[in-house]
C-alpha cells in the first residue's frame, strides 16, 4: 500500500546522514548540493526506500553557516512498500482494543493467568513488530482491571517465598554458628544491640541483592540519583578557580 | 511543580533542599562588604554595595546579546528598557528554526504576546504507549487554557521588533569571537560579519566594544565557547514536516500526539506536533543518536494510519541542550537559553525558559547598573543565575526523576501512559506546565497517586519478566 504519495517518480536517490559522533568538522548540508553516502540502514523495512536528507550537525565549525540544519525538499515521500507490511496483531479473544473477559472464563470463574499470558503475549508481539496505532480501534486496555490478588498470587507469591527460605536458612545457620562460638542463645540474642543491626542488614541484604550484578545496579542507581544535581551546581563549584576580577 | 510528581520523587530520591546546594553554607553569606575582593576563595554571593562600581561617565552601559532567538530577544528588550545601550546581533533574521513550538500558556501573559503569534491551541493530547493503549488527556483543562504552537520566525520576530522598538540596535551579523578584557572595566571587543545591507557573500568583518555580554545563540553557542563553559550532553531532535490531506488534518486540528517505546526512542519520544497548516512528526535520543533515521521511520509507522498520503516538505534536526553548561557565567558574560543549558528533561521543553532567562539575566544588569549608570561586575550576573536556580530547580529535578523513573524502558512507558489516564494526574501535570508553579495537592489523592504508580510500573515490570520468558 502507498503511505504517501511520491510526486516525483521512484527514482529518487537515497540519502541519509554520515554516521556523527566521529567527525568534528561535520558537513555542513546547503541546500543546493545533495551528499550521497551510505544507503539507509533502516530502509530494509519495507523494502522501500527513505527519502530524508539530513546531516546532523552538532559542532559549529569555521564555516560561515548554520548551526542548525536545514533542508527544503519539494514533495519527497515516503515510498510505499512493495511487500506486505508486517502482519498485524490477531487473537480471537482481543475484541475492540481490550481482551474480551467473557473468553476466558473457566469453571464460572475469570482465569486471570490466562488474561495475563494473553497480554504478554500481545505486548511481546508489538515489541518486535510495531503497529501503527489506529483511530479506528483504539487499544483501551488497562493492567488494572486484572485484580491485585492475581497479581500477587502469580508473581509476587513465588519470589516470597524463595526470599522467605532463603532468610530462614541463612538466619538458622548464623544462629547456630553464634550460639556455638559464644554461648549465647537465640532469645539472648536477639536482645542485643549488635545482633539486632546485623539482623537488618542480613533482611535488607536478601531483599535487596539477589544476584551478583545487582550490588552495581544499586551502586549505578544511587549515582544516577545525584548526577544532575551535580550537573546544575558545576557552575557555583567553579567559582573558586576564577577570580572575581577576571574579565 | 506537582506535588504528586514530588511524590514520584520522594521514593527515587530525597530532594535536597537549595541551600544543599551551594558549596558555603549560608551563614557565610556577607551582606555588605568592602569593593577589594579578599584572597579568601569561599567568599560569594557578596551583594556588595553599588558605590563600589565606578559610575560610568558620559555614556550609558553597553551590553551586547548574541543571538536573536527568544532569549535574546526577551533580553535585549528588558535591557533597553531599563536604560542600556543594548546591540543585538543575530545571524539570520527569517531563520525558521526546527523546533517543536510549543509555548505554555504562562508565556503569552507573562511577555505580553498578542494571540495572533500563535497558530493552534492545543487542547488534547494523545499518549500513546509500546503496546498502542491510547490515553487521551486535557479533559481536565479550562475552556481557556491551552498549550500554544508557534512558528519560530514569526516568534523570534516578534520579540526583536520589540526589542528594537524599545532602542535596542538589531544587527544582522554572525558573531565571530571576542576578546575578553584584562582588567575590570576594560571592554570587551566583538569580532562579527556584518550583512547588514549586504546581499549575499561573506560580509563585512566589524567590531564592536560592550560592557557585557549576553550569550543568547543556542545549543552551538560561540560564546560559550570563547568563554570556556565547557560542554554538556546533547538529544538530537529530528523532525519531518509532512502536508496531510485536510480531512486528516481535522484530527490535529487541537491534538498533538506523544508516542513512546523502544521503537520510537530509547530515551525520549516521538511526536507529531500540528503547525500551521502541516504536522511535524519527529523524534529525538541521546544515547543512539546514529540511529535516529530508524527511530523515525518507526515514528511514522506508529503514526501511518493518520499521516498516510502526506507529504514531506522538510526535513530538520538540531540539537538539544540535556543539562546546563558545566560554567554559565565568566566575567561580564552570561549564557542564557539553549547555550545555557535550560531544557528540560523528559518534555523537552526549552522556549520559555530561553525567554524567561534571558529576561532575567538582563534584570539583573540593570538592577547592577543601576539602570545603566555604572559598570557592572560577575557578581550582579551571578545573582541571575542564583534566582533562576532557586526557582526553578524543583521543576527541572521534577522533570528529571520523570524522566528516570518512565522513560527507562518499556514497562516503565506503559505504566507512564497508564498512570496519565488518572485525572489526578492530567489536572497536575497540566497545572504544573501551563503556569510553572507547584501546586501542593490534597495528600489523600497524593498517596492514592502514588500507590497506583507503583502498581502500575510492578504490573508492567512483572510483564516484562513473562515477555522475557516466551518466545513468538
Amino acid at each position: 500500500m502507498a503511505l504517501f504519495s511520491p510526486s516525483l517518480p521512484t527514482l529518487s536517490p537515497f540519502f541519509s546522514p554520515k554516521p556523527h559522533p566521529s567527525q568534528k568538522s561535520l558537513l555542513l548540508h546547503y541546500p543546493f548540493k545533495k551528499n550521497l553516502s551510505l544507503i539507509l540502514p533502516g530502509a530494509a523495512e519495507n523494502g522501500a526506500g527513505m527519502v530524508g536528507s539530513v546531516a546532523v550537525e552538532e559542532k559549529l565549525d569555521k564555516k560561515e553557516e548554520a548551526s542548525d540544519l536545514e533542508k527544503k525538499e519539494d514533495s519527497l515521500g515516503l515510498n510505499g512498500s512493495a511487500t506486505a507490511a508486517a502482519p498485524k496483531f490477531e487473537d480471537p479473544r482481543w475484541i475492540g482494543g481490550t481482551w474480551d473477559l467473557k473468553q476466558f472464563v473457566k469453571d464460572g470463574e475469570t482465569n486471570w493467568d490466562a488474561v495475563i499470558d494473553a497480554e504478554v503475549r500481545r505486548r511481546k508481539w508489538l515489541e518486535e513488530n510495531p503497529e501503527a496505532s489506529s483511530n479506528n480501534e483504539p487499544v483501551v486496555f488497562d493492567t488494572s482491571i486484572i485484580p491485585w490478588w492475581a497479581w500477587t498470587r502469580r508473581f509476587h507469591l513465588p519470589e516470597a517465598e524463595l526470599l522467605n527460605g532463603r532468610a530462614a536458612m541463612i538466619g538458622f545457620f548464623m544462629a547456630y554458628l553464634v550460639d556455638s562460638l559464644t554461648g549465647v542463645g537465640l532469645v539472648d540474642q536477639m536482645g542485643n544491640f549488635f545482633c539486632k543491626t546485623l539482623l537488618f542488614i542480613a533482611v535488607a541484604g536478601v531483599l535487596l541483592i539477589r544476584k551478583n550484578e545487582d550490588l552495581e545496579t544499586l551502586k549505578k542507581l544511587l549515582e544516577e540519583t545525584t548526577f544532575y544535581d551535580k550537573q546544575w551546581q558545576a557552575t557555583w563549584q567553579d567559582d573558586a578557580s576564577s577570580s572575581p576580577r577576571k574579565g | 511543580m506537582a506535588s504528586s510528581l514530588f511524590i514520584a520523587a520522594r521514593f527515587s530520591s530525597d530532594l535536597k533542599p537549595f541551600v544543599g546546594l551551594r558549596q558555603i553554607p549560608p551563614e557565610k553569606h556577607t551582606p555588605l562588604s568592602k569593593s577589594l575582593p579578599t584572597p579568601q576563595i569561599h567568599r560569594r554571593f557578596r551583594i556588595s554595595a553599588s558605590k563600589s562600581r565606578p559610575k560610568l561617565s558620559g555614556r550609558n552601559l553597553r551590553v551586547a546579546v548574541v543571538g536573536g532567538g527568544p532569549a535574546g530577544g526577551a533580553a535585549a528588550e528588558t535591557l533597553a528598557k531599563g536604560g542600556i545601550e543594548t546591540f543585538l546581533i543575530e545571524r539570520k533574521l527569517d531563520n525558521c528554526k526546527p523546533c517543536g513550538g510549543a509555548i505554555p500558556l504562562c508565556m503569552v501573559g507573562e511577555f505580553d504576546l498578542p494571540l495572533d503569534i500563535i497558530d493552534r491551541r492545543v487542547t488534547k493530547m494523545k499518549m500513546i504507549s509500546p503496546s498502542n493503549v491510547a490515553v487521551d488527556i486535557g479533559q481536565t483543562l479550562k475552556p481557556n487554557e491551552y498549550i500554544g504552537m508557534v512558528r519560530r520566525e514569526v516568534l523570534d520576530a516578534y520579540l526583536r521588533d520589540r526589542a528594537s522598538a524599545s532602542g535596542a540596535s538589531v544587527i544582522n551579523g554572525l558573531f565571530l569571537r571576542m576578546d575578553l578584557p584584562q582588567d575590570p572595566t576594560a571592554p570587551y571587543v566583538l569580532h562579527y560579519n556584518s550583512y547588514d545591507g549586504k546581499t549575499g557573500g561573506v560580509g563585512e568583518k566589524l567590531t564592536l566594544e560592550v560592557d557585557a555580554v549576553i550569550g543568547a545563540d543556542g545549543a552551538n553557542s560561540r560564546v560559550a565557547k570563547n568563554i570556556g563553559a565547557g560542554e554538556y550532553d546533547y538529544a538530537i531532535a529530528f523532525q519531518e514536516r509532512i502536508k496531510i490531506p485536510d480531512e486528516k488534518m481535522v484530527y490535529y486540528e487541537n491534538l498533538a500526539e506523544m508516542y513512546v517505546g523502544d521503537d520510537v526512542s530509547p530515551d525520549f519520544y516521538g511526536w507529531v506536533f500540528p503547525k500551521c497548516d502541516h504536522v511535524a512528526v519527529g523524534t529525538g535520543t541521546v544515547t543512539h543518536k546514529g540511529e535516529i533515521k530508524k527511530f523515525q521511520l518507526a515514528t511514522r509507522l506508529r503514526a501511518k494510519e493518520k499521516i498516510s498520503g502526506g507529504k514531506i516538505i522538510r526535513v530538520e534536526a538540531h540539537p538539544i541542550p540535556e543539562h546546563p553548561r558545566p560554567r554559565r557565567l565568566a566575567g561580564r558574560v552570561a549564557l542564557v537559553g539553549d547555550a545555557a543549558g535550560y531544557v528540560t528533561k523528559c518534555s523537552g521543553e526549552g522556549i520559555y525558559f530561553a525567554a524567561k532567562s534571558g529576561r532575567m539575566c538582563a534584570e539583573a544588569i540593570v538592577e547592577g547598573s543601576e539602570k545603566g549608570k555604572r559598570m557592572v561586575e560577575e557578581d550582579d550576573l551571578r545573582k541571575y543565575l542564583e534566582i533562576w536556580d532557586k526557582t526553578y530547580w524543583p521543576t527541572y529535578k521534577v522533570l528529571d526523576v520523570l524522566q528516570k523513573v518512565f522513560y527507562r524502558s518499556n514497562p516503565a512507558r506503559e505504566a507512564f501512559v497508564e498512570m496519565c489516564a488518572d485525572e489526578y494526574v492530567q489536572k497536575m501535570t497540566f497545572d504544573s506546565y501551563l503556569y510553572k508553579r507547584v501546586v501542593p495537592g490534597n495528600p489523600l489523592d497524593d498517596l492514592k497517586l502514588a500507590v497506583n504508580t507503583i502498581g502500575s510500573l510492578v504490573r508492567a515490570n512483572a510483564l516484562r519478566r513473562e515477555m522475557d520468558k516466551i518466545n513468538i
